[in-house]
């Protein structure tokens, strides 16, 4: 499968590339790879087009491709993410994950944090920092402090949602969330699924999952590295 | 001129190579293929409202992200490892491999699984690598303890592990000792009661012949879309099992003891994921004892669902129905030594 094999590097290297240059690479993997999916996907497309060209110019001579046993035929199904990249990209992670398996634990090898000092404009932090802080000296290092979250609702209840985003290490199938319950909602609560950008101050409380208490609440489209 | 190896492959060459009716079929069989990536394409793209349908529910959405991250995630490290592969086919002489290095498995097995060390990457690229050495003529045990130490015991995972379990340096002691004594350990019951024979080398009958460099990018490519055809099958079992049975089940049971430690080893095989990544994973099954969670990490990068389908891909399936459960099995055991040992 020489002509077929070559084809199909191509595409895996066409398509990685793509993933990289438009950034959807972001919904499966750490935003860090990308560097390193860039030089893979060139490699690859390289390595197809050279074989692609060689098995077109040898086309004569059946000596090219002399090799075309069962083992080769795995390799087909290269095409089946090739074909989901090309035309629908998966989204990211969302709800559905949310609550059928461990969250991130909090407490370990949380810092010590310095108080906030608010100067008026609320302080944009990750969901992780947020639950640690709520952990750290009972949330005292929030110091009353206007907050920004973004993530996901994960989960919709009455007055308020479960606010998540999840830790990635690697790639998306070792995804941990990060679960923060946000309160003090009159009226519509948004969707399941939906990005949000919520702005709020701690509430302490004895609940597992810290609160936050919000004073206002965003839609906003899924941000390009929508893991922490 | 290299003349690589095609030893196996004899017998299919003797029978195939000078049949006339062959070269056509051949020919036609290369048309046939790019017709079928095409007609794929094509497919796809008409049934695409369909997919996209089908993404709307949150099961089958969350099992498409998952199979194409593992995917994605594993191209890099397939690549490397399909390079370094590739390059000792190209530039390492047959038999250099089995002259310089010990033939003792006493000796060698303990060297190889040491060895893995010094490969950076996960497990998906060590494959093709440990594949590709037997095929050199190194001592099969030994390449088979370097494939399963390397993924567990390089140093980016024992980096990420302290990252995972800050203040707590005994884990990565722990890790990297139970992960050398499992690899150690296999190899040499390998060594002693395997059957090499089982190693069925598939990926020996294709490499060619020619300028070294010819020979390097013909091997691959194949080997490229060998391993990454059996990638797909474990990524698509791993994000099965990842959307169908819940962690929250297995930690559920993961309450004490052994029932603790089996069902943390039970995870590390069916989530299938990357080696650097797993301990983060681990840290946060904070309910589960430690010993259990030590399992989860020394399992996980020598057997899962994505490493079986790659090994029976590339040794064949009878070496990875008897290799798999072997190495389970002394894993588990290891990982409980060490870790009521050390943690």
């Amino acid at each position: 499968m020489s002509a077929a094999g070559g084809t199909i590097s191509l595409l895996i290297g066409a398509v990685l590339l793509r993933l990289t240059f438009t950034g959807t690479y972001g919904r499966y993997v750490r935003v860090g790879m990308g560097p390193w999916l860039a030089v893979a996907g060139l490699a690859v497309f390289l390595l197809g087009l050279a074989t692609l060209l060689r098995s077109l110019r040898h086309s004569s001579a059946a000596g090219a491709d002399a090799h075309d046993h069962g083992a080769d035929r795995v390799g087909w199904l290269l095409l089946a993410p090739i074909a989901a990249l090309l035309l629908v990209a998966p989204p990211t992670l969302g709800s559905y994950g949310v609550g059928r398996g461990a969250t991130v634990d909090v407490r370990a090898g949380a810092p010590v944090f310095d108080d906030l000092r608010g100067n008026g404009e609320p302080v944009p932090m990750t969901l992780l920092e947020f639950g640690q802080r709520a952990f750290e000296r009972g949330g005292a290092s929030f110091n009353g402090a206007e907050i920004e979250l973004t993530g996901f609702v994960a989960e919709t209840e009455q007055g308020g949602f479960e606010l998540a985003r999840y830790q990635i290490a690697c790639c998306a199938a070792d995804a941990t969330p990060v679960v923060v319950r946000v309160t003090g909602l009159f009226g519509d609560v948004p969707p399941r699924d939906r990005w949000v950008t919520v702005t709020g101050v701690f509430q302490p409380g004895g609940d597992p999952i810290p609160r936050l208490a919000a004073t206002a609440v965003l839609a906003i489209a899924p941000p390009n590295d929508p893991y922490e | 001129m290299v003349r690589a190896v095609a030893d196996d492959a004899a017998a299919d060459g003797e029978r195939t190579g000078e049949d006339p009716e062959h070269f056509v079929s051949r020919s036609r069989g290369r048309d046939l293929g790019v017709a079928i990536v095409a007609l794929v394409v094509l497919a796809a793209a008409l049934f695409r409202p369909l997919l996209e349908d089908l993404l709307d529910r949150p099961a089958i959405a969350h099992w498409a992200t998952v199979f194409v991250a593992i995917v994605v995630q594993a191209m890099p490290f397939l690549v490397l490892g399909v390079t370094i592969s590739a390059g000792v086919a190209a530039f390492v002489p047959g038999d250099l491999l089995a002259r310089i290095l010990p033939s003792r498995p006493s000796l060698a097995v303990p060297a190889a699984a040491a060895a893995g060390v010094a490969l950076p990457g996960c497990e998906c690229g060590s494959v093709p690598i440990a594949a590709r050495l037997v095929d050199r003529g190194m001592l099969p045990a030994a390449a088979l303890a370097f494939l399963l130490s390397a993924p567990a015991i390089n140093p980016i995972v024992l980096v990420a592990t302290a990252v995972a379990f800050p203040g707590r340096p005994e884990v990565v002691v722990a890790r990297f000792i139970a992960s050398l004594i499992a690899a150690t350990v296999v190899g040499l019951i390998w060594a002693r009661t395997g059957h090499d024979g089982l190693l069925r080398m598939t990926r020996r009958r294709t490499v060619g012949e020619g300028p070294p460099l010819s020979v390097m990018m013909a091997t691959a490519q194949h080997d490229l879309l060998n391993a990454g055809g059996f990638l797909i099958i474990g990524a698509a079992t791993a994000a099965t099992l990842q959307t169908v049975v819940p962690r929250s089940a297995l930690e559920t049971l993961g309450g004490a003891g052994v029932l603790a430690f089996v069902a943390m080893s039970g995870l590390a095989v069916i989530m299938a994921i990357c080696s650097e990544a797993d301990a983060f994973v681990a840290a946060s099954f904070t309910a589960v004892p430690m010993p259990a969670r030590l399992a989860f990490m020394v399992v996980g990068p020598m057997v899962d669902v994505k490493l079986i389908a790659l090994q029976a891909g590339t040794f064949g399936r009878a070496f990875a129905a008897r290799f798999a459960p072997l190495t389970l099995v002394v894993a588990m055991l290891s990982s409980a030594l060490i870790g009521w040992w050390l943690l």
